[in-house]
């Protein structure tokens, strides 16, 4: 079941926050608030670590990260990236990479994994990806938008991307990511699907502003129904469910 | 009982960034352009007609206007309009409230869901034409007796009470406007992007207040005609107040100034106003460079109904000189 809040009024949650399957970033705010809406939700099973990158509170804009790694801006302080190696398990890597288009949030939409990158991306950072992610990287543009991390949210579940994607599209990027998707919005009719919204493979955290139907879409394609818990098997039936061709 | 048109404005680009619009608008320089000379008034698209208020815009639509992608001629041309709120609004209303409240976390949402739903009384500015639907500029009057169950107004009040404790003698007078006066008091709210044009203000307080004179006449019931006979606004607003406000008395240097008015009406409602106080704001905004010497500042104040005449008639001359 997908939970509604906000950040000090803000409804673009994504952009102040990171969720993955083995940990969850959120910004430093003003309330205790935002935090505490993290915890009650996952305080038993991953670590919710506060944090800024580059002295910035847009940690969801500005990184891109999975179970296995975290890709951090040229932009962030050694004292972060520090923090960050000290509070993230140790099996997840955190990285601080030269990409010239720092907001890798907004460029790059990653799940354990796929990517989806932005077009213009370098080869060094498709690399990377590959390497510390773990991930499958495809350039594509998300209904002919270049910052396919910005229109997509994405888990090993599912995704949403940007409302006016086309049923080619929508069918083209399902065969690559080899999950289902639906096109849909957020907070209230917001195109900017991840800005409003993260997910990982069993919950989810939407704007405030998002309507009761927008919520229901959320919960339906990532099937977070409540009647599943985290680590179950769905790794084990994909394979078998799911056709990939090498 | 005529209805006064609306006017439509045609400007300079300017920097503002609530959309993709606007700032394809803030990239391009601007340059003086000689005025049109034809004008066509065209009746309204069915987008804001309410209760029989039509918005008539004015449409200057140039020939061979825009300049394609990429071409920095320099001349951008926008046609304003003013609307009627509407739910698709929703977004660029909220982005202009975001910090009403300074930092104080409340129903925005809400807020903004109210100032929608009253279509009679409120005026929105938005470009003709324009796929983003953006808003530049907002302006509306709350009842605050009429929406006194709602939780944003509850807060509020609250929030305005809680800056007013520090003063003595105004927190009992805003107790009572908010509380046993409620009935004929409204909340002015006007909100707009930084560099809008002045030349649009006289028409936009015109629009508001001929909005509540005609609604005293035209809703529906005897409540809502009640609801809009205002006998007192109360305003919250932004100002800049100098760092060494004390130390300016005593030099009377005329020069600089010691309130800088970020909205120009501002200065003509203080001046006008039953009582008035500033509270310090906890937003962190970089203040621009001509400003360094200056704290922003909050501004409550209260202005009797019966001296807007008087500030329309002000507001006219202050934009003229300008």
């Amino acid at each position: 079941m997908a939970t509604r809040l906000q950040f000090e009024n803000s409804c673009e949650i994504g952009a102040f926050s990171k969720l993955t399957n083995a940990y969850c970033l959120t910004a430093i705010g003003g309330s205790e608030n935002f935090y505490s809406a993290f915890e009650a939700e996952l305080a038993d099973v991953i670590p919710v670590v506060k944090t800024s990158i580059g002295g910035t509170r847009l940690v969801g804009f500005l990184s891109v990260g999975n179970k296995n790694g975290l890709l951090l801006p040229h932009t962030t302080t050694d004292q972060e990236l520090q923090h960050l190696r000290n509070s993230l398990p140790d099996q997840v890597v955190v990285q601080r990479i030269e990409e010239k288009l720092s907001a890798l949030g907004n460029c790059i939409a990653c799940n354990d994994h796929v990517a989806l990158a932005h077009t213009d991306l370098d080869k060094e950072t498709e690399e990377l990806l590959a390497d510390v992610l773990g991930v499958e990287v495809f350039r594509q543009t998300v209904a002919g938008n270049v910052l396919s991390g910005s229109y997509c949210a994405l888990s090993n579940r599912g995704g949403l991307v940007h409302p006016h994607t086309s049923i080619e599209d929508l069918d083209e990027l399902s065969t690559l990511l080899q999950v289902p998707l639906v096109a849909g919005t957020v907070n209230r009719g917001s195109e900017a699907i991840a800005a409003g919204m993260v997910v990982n493979d069993w919950t989810a955290f939407c704007g405030s502003d998002t309507t009761a139907t927008e919520l229901s879409v959320i919960d339906n394609v990532f099937m977070l129904r409540g009647d599943t818990r985290p680590g179950d098997g769905f790794d084990g039936m994909r394979k078998s469910l799911l056709d990939s061709y090498k | 009982m005529p209805r006064r048109p609306r006017r439509h404005q045609r400007f300079k680009s300017w920097p503002i960034t609530f959309s993709p619009f606007g700032r394809a608008l803030a990239r391009m320089g601007s340059i003086s352009m000689p005025k049109r000379r034809s004008e066509s008034i065209e009746n309204n698209t069915p987008s804001s007609a309410s209760n029989g208020f039509i918005k008539h815009p004015l449409d200057e639509k140039p020939e061979g206007s825009e300049s394609s992608d990429g071409e920095f001629d320099g001349v951008v041309q926008a046609d304003f309009a003013f609307f009627d709120p509407k739910p698709n609004d929703f977004h660029g209303v909220k982005t202009l409230l975001q910090t009403y409240l300074d930092v104080e976390e409340w129903d925005l949402s809400g807020f903004v869901d109210l100032i929608l739903e009253q279509t009679t009384v409120g005026t929105v500015v938005k470009v003709e034409d324009d796929e983003d639907e953006g808003v530049f500029a907002l302006v509306t009057a709350l009842n605050l007796w009429r929406y006194r169950e709602q939780r944003c107004i509850i807060k509020l009040k609250d929030f305005l009470l809680v800056k007013a404790s520090q003063e003595k003698g105004i927190a009992d007078q805003l107790r009572l406007l908010l509380g046993e006066q409620a009935h004929n008091v409204g909340l002015l709210v006007s909100q707009r992007v930084v560099n809008l044009p002045p030349q649009l203000l006289p028409p936009l307080y015109d629009s508001l207040f001929n909005e509540v004179s005609w609604a005293t006449e035209d809703e529906p019931t005897e409540d809502l005609r009640n609801s809009f006979r205002f006998k007192h606004y109360v305003i919250l607003s932004k100002i800049y107040k100098h760092k060494n406000a004390e130390q300016k008395r005593k030099l009377s240097d005329d020069s600089v100034e010691e309130i800088v008015y970020v909205k120009p009406e501002d200065e003509i409602f203080h001046k006008l106003s039953l009582w008035s106080f500033c509270f310090p704001l906890r937003t962190q905004q970089p203040a621009p460079h001509e400003l360094k010497n200056y704290r922003a500042m909050g501004l409550i104040m209260a202005v009797e109904a019966d001296k807007i005449p008087s500030f329309r008639q002000e507001l006219g001359s202050l934009i003229n000189e300008t």
